[in-house]
């Protein structure tokens, strides 16, 4: 095997066997032509990540805000969600991705929400539908801190129609999901 | 009868609108823990909060 470290015109490159490896520019950016693996610490984060749905239907009462009941999991890396009292605490502090998606029927409706829940307050309203109609899919998502130890996070539904309820014949139709994507 | 019908039996002259989290003044919710739909919150500048009494009372 031979390696060589050749000069470009404005950086450098590595070269195993005649085949370029690694390329670093003028800004002194790197780009790795193949698999990159690390010994030790990843960059990468590797906390909490779960995904959650719900195994049947849920019957709602309109414009009453009601907490989704996602009591199945996808996968749960850490065990931070909770399938009785529908929560995510995740055990690592720093900025989590969370995402959402229902699928809200009723008679006449008009308004589809999704809301996601902090410690048990509104702090974003994360999926609004406000159409005419017998069925609604608010999605979304948001980027919210938690301290790993205390905050937790649930989502919560409002529809205004007549007889509403979360539809939920499949693990396809409702989604909550959450990953660490910056620890603190 | 839910929650948002007998207040509504009892208060007429509110709409969908007093109710909507965004721009309503008036919260209900349900935890899904089986304790049922309760007021949140109940911040209407005219009406006042509907004592048990008067929500047992609505048929």
């Amino acid at each position: 095997m031979t390696i060589a470290i050749k000069p470009t015109a404005s950086g450098s490159t590595i070269e195993q066997n005649g085949s370029t490896i690694l390329t670093v520019d003028g800004s002194g950016n790197i780009a790795i032509a193949n698999d990159l693996s690390v010994t030790g610490s990843s960059p990468l984060p590797s906390g909490p990540a779960f995904s959650a749905y719900m195994s049947s239907s849920q019957s709602l009462t309109t414009i009453t805000l009601t907490k989704v009941q996602f009591n199945t999991e996808d996968f749960d890396t850490d065990n931070c969600f909770d399938t009785s009292t529908y929560r995510f605490t995740p055990n690592v502090a720093g900025y989590y991705q969370v995402n959402g998606i229902l699928t809200l029927i009723g008679t006449s409706g008009t308004a589809w929400v999704m809301y996601l829940y902090k410690n048990g307050s509104v702090i974003q309203n994360i999926g609004n539908q406000r159409s005419s109609g017998g069925e609604g899919g608010p999605s979304g998502s948001a980027l919210v801190y938690m301290n790993g130890t205390t905050d937790y996070l649930e989502m919560y539904t409002l529809v205004v129609a007549t007889s509403p309820s979360i539809y939920a014949a499949s693990s396809v139709f409702n989604k909550f999901q959450a990953h660490l994507v910056r620890a603190a | 009868m839910t929650l948002y019908e007998k207040i509504t039996t009892l208060y007429t002259e509110l709409t969908d609108a007093d109710f909507m989290p965004d721009s309503g003044t008036i919260m209900l919710q349900n935890d899904s823990d089986g304790k049922g739909d309760y007021i949140r919150e109940w911040n209407h500048p005219t009406l006042a909060k509907p004592t048990q009494e008067q929500l047992d009372g609505v048929q």
